[in-house]
């Protein structure tokens, strides 16, 4: 693990499909929450809290696409971004995250801003 | 055309929902995220508008509460300027003056009534006591009732009874469930899974029968119920009956509206009257059978919005909905067939081993899935069904094709 100026390496960019995410345990993001990692169908990684602020879904096994994940439960979806949410049940935003990808790893900054 | 600075339809001034649903809400909600700047009130009989699904889930089994079932905020209908009138129970409609009358005496008048009004449960002729779930209230008496060693007889075997079954299991109680059809639910999930689905009553302790309850009768013993082709009754506490939606048409059928099993629409929520839409459960367009499903309700809601802004409406997506029971989430989208000349079933994994799914295709084209434990095989479905991609039945079924590939044409 390394320190916060370089963020955590967390996965590799392969190991994550694009339209797919995996989930960060809180273990080690030193965060309240699990962080979900979620890549893009564009290829561009984001972070968002996993769990998803309707009821108890994890994100990183929601749909990812078009800069939004949609939670496997119920639908809503959370723009990447910023963690806004677009769509009932769900009716909070959730927290986004600073991600980073140098040389096919990926890097997560957690409670920085994207 | 969102976004536009001058209102497409500048002659809408204000308007007026009936009923405080997700339809209703959405109604609202997609108005002013469309840019609608005029007067907006929601008539709920509720003093907050809540959700419905969790009735028979988390708030039946108490894990739940009331405040967390809220549909948005309270504070959420100021910062949108929506009149929310708690407690309002509309009582009658004068679609040509356009107001709406409200049980107390109040008149309101608007350019455009939304009917929200959902519906009813279905309470069949079979005697008395029978309890039946479709808001808080019934939650409430029923969950009362839901202690350990508790015999609960659930009358219909569909998506909310299975729901009921499932929460009464987790509460302890004694469950017995009657359906005629053996499984149910066939129709919308397909027979194999169907049956899979009803045979978890029997592993999870509940004894399912196929028959019909005959007559239900308060004695001294308990609620003595009467099924067909039994010779003796048997004795329940409490009998719950789950057997379908009556759509609240009552205001509708009043003021003069067209309705036949529902309020019935067009395409762009607009009722027989041309000030007056109809969105949700309520609703019937014309030609179609009814969603009765949370996102048909949401879409409707929408769809209402587009109308009255003169906005171009959204692409219809194939309907889609969920249900839990027994810690399984199960999904389904678009219509279920049996395979046949024109039709195709296709089982990605083993049925009856979660995470699965079954897909129906017809030719190329996937009409319809249903998955348990596999969410995003459904929304891979239904992105397929909404893009009319071409898809192979094998690839399909092969659960090492990554259906996002497939999606994208890769397969
Ligand atoms: C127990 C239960 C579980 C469900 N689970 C699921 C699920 O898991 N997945 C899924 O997809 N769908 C589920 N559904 C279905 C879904 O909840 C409905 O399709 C949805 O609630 C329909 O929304 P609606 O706004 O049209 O109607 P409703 O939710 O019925 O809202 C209509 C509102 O209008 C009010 N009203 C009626 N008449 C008047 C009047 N004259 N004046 C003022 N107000 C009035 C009513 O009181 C009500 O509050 C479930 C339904 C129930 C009952
Ligand atoms: S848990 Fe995510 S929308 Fe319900």
């Amino acid at each position: 693990m390394t320190g916060n100026s370089e963020g955590i390496r967390v996965a590799s960019l392969d190991d994550i499909p694009e339209g797919e995410g995996v989930a960060i345990s809180s273990d080690i993001t030193g965060t309240d929450d699990d962080i979900a990692i979620l890549r893009d169908d564009d290829g561009t990684c984001w972070a968002l809290n996993d769990t998803c602020t309707h009821e108890t879904a994890s994100l990183a096994e929601g749909w990812v696409e078009d800069g939004d994940v949609e939670c496997p439960l119920h639908s809503s979806r959370f723009n990447l971004k910023t963690g806004k949410v677009d769509g009932l049940p769900a009716t909070r935003d959730t927290v986004p995250h600073r991600v980073e990808v140098r040389d096919g790893e990926v890097y997560l900054f957690p409670g920085e801003r994207p | 055309m969102t976004g536009s600075s001058v209102s497409p339809v500048g002659s809408v001034a204000s308007v007026v929902v009936v009923g405080g649903g997700i339809a209703g809400v959405s109604t609202v909600a997609e108005l002013r995220k469309n840019g609608y700047a005029g007067e907006l009130t929601l008539l709920s009989a509720d003093p907050l508008p809540y959700d419905r699904p969790p009735l028979s889930k988390e708030y039946l089994a108490g894990s739940r509460d009331l405040d967390s079932l809220a549909l948005q905020p309270a504070e959420w209908y100021a910062e949108q300027q929506v009149t929310l009138v708690g407690g309002a129970v509309a009582a009658a409609l004068q679609p040509d003056a356009g107001e709406v009358e409200l049980a107390d005496g109040r008149v309101l008048s608007a350019d455009r009534i939304v009917l929200a009004t959902g519906g009813r449960a279905v309470r069949p002729p079979i005697g008395s006591p029978i309890h039946v779930l479709r808001d808080v209230a019934d939650a409430d008496s029923l969950r009362t009732r839901l202690v350990a060693g508790a015999r609960l007889l659930i009358v219909g075997g569909g998506l909310i009874g299975a729901e009921v079954a499932s929460t009464a299991r987790g509460l302890g109680a004694e469950v017995t469930l009657v359906d005629p059809l053996d499984p149910p639910l066939a129709a919308a999930v397909g027979i194999e899974v169907a049956s899979w689905l009803h045979g978890l009553h029997g592993s999870h302790g509940v004894e399912t029968l196929s028959t019909t309850v005959e007559t239900v009768l308060e004695t001294s013993a308990g609620v003595a119920v009467q099924l067909r082709g039994e010779p003796d009754s048997r004795v329940f506490d409490t009998v719950l009956v789950a057997v379908g939606l009556a759509p609240e048409t009552s205001l509708a059928e009043a003021a003069g509206l067209e309705t036949s099993r529902g309020v019935l629409v067009d395409a762009d929520q607009v009722t027989s009257h041309p000030t007056v839409l109809a969105v949700g459960d309520c609703a019937r367009p014309r030609g179609h059978h009814r969603a009765e499903h949370w996102e048909a309700a949401q879409h409707d809601g929408a769809r209402a919005a587009a109308t009255i802004l003169g906005l171009e409406r959204a692409a219809v997506t194939a309907p889609w909905w969920w249900s839990d029971r027994y810690g399984l989430h199960v999904e389904g989208v678009g219509e279920m067939r049996i395979a046949d000349a024109e039709h195709e079933v296709v089982v990605r994994g083993v049925v009856g081993e979660p995470p699965f799914s079954v897909f129906t295709l017809r030719g190329e084209r996937v009409i319809g899935a249903v998955a348990v434990d596999d969410p995003n095989a459904v929304r891979a479905a239904r992105r397929m069904i909404d893009r009319g991609v071409a898809v192979c039945g094998s690839d399909l079924g092969d659960p090492g094709v990554s259906l996002r590939k497939m999606l994208r044409g890769l397969g």
